[in-house]
């Protein structure tokens, strides 16, 4: 964990806004790969976790952004390299937008979303519905991981085999993986109750909140 | 303070719990036990309005009153202020917050002022010895870590009721000994606890009195002072006395060495720097029973994950059957390693009981008709072949567990790793666990057993390890492990039905 893992959430939430606007705005490839290409140095930069694989969606979306837009805009009349020009674009306009709330999901835990929102005194559905979505999905993320070495300790062989094989074995991931997430829903909402999440009352938070949040609670001297 | 009456729950077509009582008094520290499946966890789910307010059950009749108030009259937020409440399986309860996120959440929820919730989170931490813990991640902690914050979390408020579900599983001795002295420090005759388990041992020092439960039914309380020196009332009950004689069925001279750990450092460090394991070493024979034990967070799960290859080591090899197995992949390791965690849904991921022996057998290729009548006949041994077309995910904690034994037992590997076993207090369970232990011995496998129960390892291990530092600190006969410097060092009590002389 770094310093950019204790920034505020919404500061996070209002650069990745900002930089989503840029990107959208930029005319042409030529601003727009330098941005994606940054934006994606940034991650690399900031050692965020998970990076290999956000690596790995982000190549497939290219190619699946490239691909279909080549093939759709060279059937509507457009030169081969105007087409290519045009998928460029728009192929980093996605990087650029996916890198950028990738970096705040993976930089943001829930207890450090629930701080800022509770700080801000923002309404406890609020609260919640902001810190579930950015936070469950790194969580998702950990047990698509986790089954995946379940597979292997129990000798499914996912590694040494085709490309092809392994996404078999990936799409196959999906029915524990959807249990998975049926139980860690069913966990929140337990916690939920039983720890008195009320969405009639503001929350309150333990963390000092400014522009970064604490994440760690000193020892208190008691007298 | 608390009263069950006639209290009958059914999750299906029979009653779990059958007609039921319970009362229990301000000041009063009762202890439930009964076998696993004896519907403890039910007993308290209702005790905490868990049952039926939040997991409704197919049939609920009676009454559960909390200071003469019905559970079901009292707001949520009252409800949850007044009990404290820690699962079985903590996982049910907390999900990815920060070790001081979940302590202060009860707080936080409620709008208490943050001088306050620092205060007490502060408080709470250094009452239960988690300093270590601050600024970690819940779902990053070991097992025993996560449940000791759960149950700092379960006390922020100061409930007049705190219910614990098997609360030391997962727990090494130390831990044990500093959850016992929290509670005994934070109890006053105005509250009262409820505390089911399997080892009795463990809440000498607090709980006052016992009932036990069985085919539905709660016993009266009994004296724990009394019962601790009686065998009959634990065994009639289903679980092992918490003083008795030693069984030692030591299996005989060990053959030729099947896995072998040399010099492994692990590229995982803590938070000083140092590897979790460094330059740790250990072979296990053929016939062996290998009992590890170390303290919570010592680095056992990084071994086994080492041993298997999911987690990276620096420098060292391991061996599996004499050859070296750097370059193998996870999978091809575990079809000679099988790994059984505590929580074996971690590892389940097929659609029936069948499949996933099917799957331990074939490792995933097209089974035949020789292996559907294996896969069915080692599900009838573990006591599960009339639930082979069970989805795994239906079963109880327990019989997930004997799937465990069943996958391991099919598999053929030659080591099973055993990670915590939930089968070892109960005499059914144990029975099992024995069953499988030499099954896997007769047939010159071998079995690790990573475990806080010092008196399993007495009875089932043959050799004994202890992991400290990040290295084995003892390798031994298990009657030398408890008088061994590397056991001192721990200040954990030897098994408790050792001589006097021998603790440590």
């Amino acid at each position: 964990m770094n310093s950019v893992h204790n920034v505020n959430f919404f500061i996070k939430l209002a650069f990745a806004f900002a930089l989503m606007a840029i990107a959208w705005f930029l005319p042409d490839w030529r601003s727009s790969v330098p941005l994606a290409v940054a934006t994606v140095a940034l991650l690399a930069i900031f050692r965020v976790p998970g990076i290999r694989a956000y690596f790995k969606g982000a190549g497939l979306l290219v190619l699946l952004v490239m691909a279909s837009w080549i093939a759709n805009l060279m059937i509507q009349g457009e030169t081969f390299v105007a087409a290519v020009e045009t998928a460029l674009a728009m192929a980093a306009r996605l990087v650029t937008t996916t890198a950028v709330f990738f970096f705040v999901m993976e930089t943001s835990t829930p207890g450090s979303i629930l701080a800022a929102s509770s700080a801000a005194r923002l309404p406890p559905i609020a609260t919640l519905v902001l810190s579930l979505t950015f936070g469950v999905i790194p969580m998702l993320r950990h047990d698509f991981e986790r089954i995946a070495d379940a597979q292997r300790a129990r000798g499914m062989e996912i590694d040494d085999v085709s490309f092809p094989m392994r996404l078999r074995f990936a799409l196959a991931r999906g029915v524990p993986l959807l249990i998975q997430a049926v139980r860690m829903a069913h966990a929140i909402s337990l916690s939920l109750s039983i720890y008195g999440f009320d969405l009639s009352r503001k929350r309150t938070t333990w963390r000092e909140v400014g522009l970064l949040v604490e994440h760690r609670l000193p020892g208190i001297e008691t007298p | 303070m608390l009263a069950l009456k006639n209290i009958t729950v059914s999750h299906g077509e029979e009653p779990v719990l059958a007609g039921a009582n319970l009362d229990l008094s301000a000041g009063e520290r009762l202890l439930v036990c009964g076998a696993a499946g004896s519907a403890k966890s039910t007993l308290l789910n209702v005790a905490s309005g868990l049952i039926p307010r939040l997991v409704t059950p197919s049939h609920f009749a009676g009454e559960a009153t909390l200071t003469g108030k019905p559970l079901s009259a009292m707001s949520k937020d009252t409800l949850f202020a007044e009990i404290g409440l820690v699962m079985q399986s903590v996982e049910e309860q907390s999900w990815d917050l920060g070790v001081e996120d979940l302590i202060a959440f009860p707080m936080e929820n409620r709008s208490m002022p943050k001088a306050e919730i620092r205060v007490r989170v502060d408080a709470l931490l250094k009452q239960f010895r988690l300093d270590a813990l601050r600024g970690r991640r819940v779902l990053t902690l070991s097992g025993g870590e996560r449940r000791m914050v759960a149950i700092a979390a379960a006390m922020a408020l100061s409930p007049r009721l705190l219910i614990l579900d098997e609360p030391t599983t997962g727990l090494d001795p130390a831990a044990r000994q500093r959850l016992t002295e929290a509670l005994a420090d934070t109890l006053d005759s105005k509250r009262a606890v409820l505390v089911a388990e399997q080892d009795p041992a463990a809440f000498h020092s607090v709980a006052g009195t016992v009932r036990f439960i069985s085919k539905g039914q709660v016993s009266e309380a009994r004296s724990f002072e009394t019962l601790m020196n009686e065998e009959r009332p634990w065994r009639e009950a289903g679980i092992l006395p918490p003083h008795r004689t030693a069984s030692s069925p030591k299996a005989s001279a060990p053959g030729a060495e099947i896995l072998g750990v040399r010099d492994v450092t692990t590229v995982l460090c803590r938070a000083h720097g140092q590897p979790v394991l460094n330059g740790a070493e250990l072979m296990v024979r053929a016939g062996e029973v290998l009992g590890l034990i170390g303290r919570n967070g010592a680095g056992k799960t990084t071994l086994f994950q080492s041993i298997l290859g999911l987690a990276r080591i620096s420098r060292g090899k391991i061996t599996i059957e004499g050859i070296d197995a750097t370059g193998w992949t996870v999978a091809r390791r575990a079809r000679r390693i099988a790994y059984l965690p505590q929580n074996m849904r971690r590892i389940l991921f097929n659609m029936t009981l069948a499949e996933e022996v099917l799957f331990a057998i074939t490792a995933g290729a097209d089974p035949g008709e020789a292996d559907r009548n294996r896969a069915q006949a080692c599900l009838e041994k573990y006591g599960l072949g009339g639930l082979s077309e069970t989805n795994p995910f239906a079963l109880s904690v327990r019989q997930q567990a004997l799937l465990g034994l069943a996958c391991a037992d099919a598999a053929g590997a030659a080591v099973a790793i055993l990670d915590e076993p939930l089968l070892g207090r109960d005499l059914n369970g144990r029975a099992m666990l024995d069953l499988f232990i030499h099954s896997m011995t007769d047939k010159g496998r071998a079995v690790m057993l990573i475990s806080h129960d010092l008196e399993l390892i007495e009875e089932v291990a043959t050799r004994t390890l202890i992991l400290a530092d990040g290295r084995i600190a003892f390798d031994g006969d298990s009657s030398e492990a408890w008088q061994s410097a590397a056991f001192r060092a721990l200040g954990w009590p030897a098994p408790s039905f050792l001589p006097e002389g021998l603790v440590a």
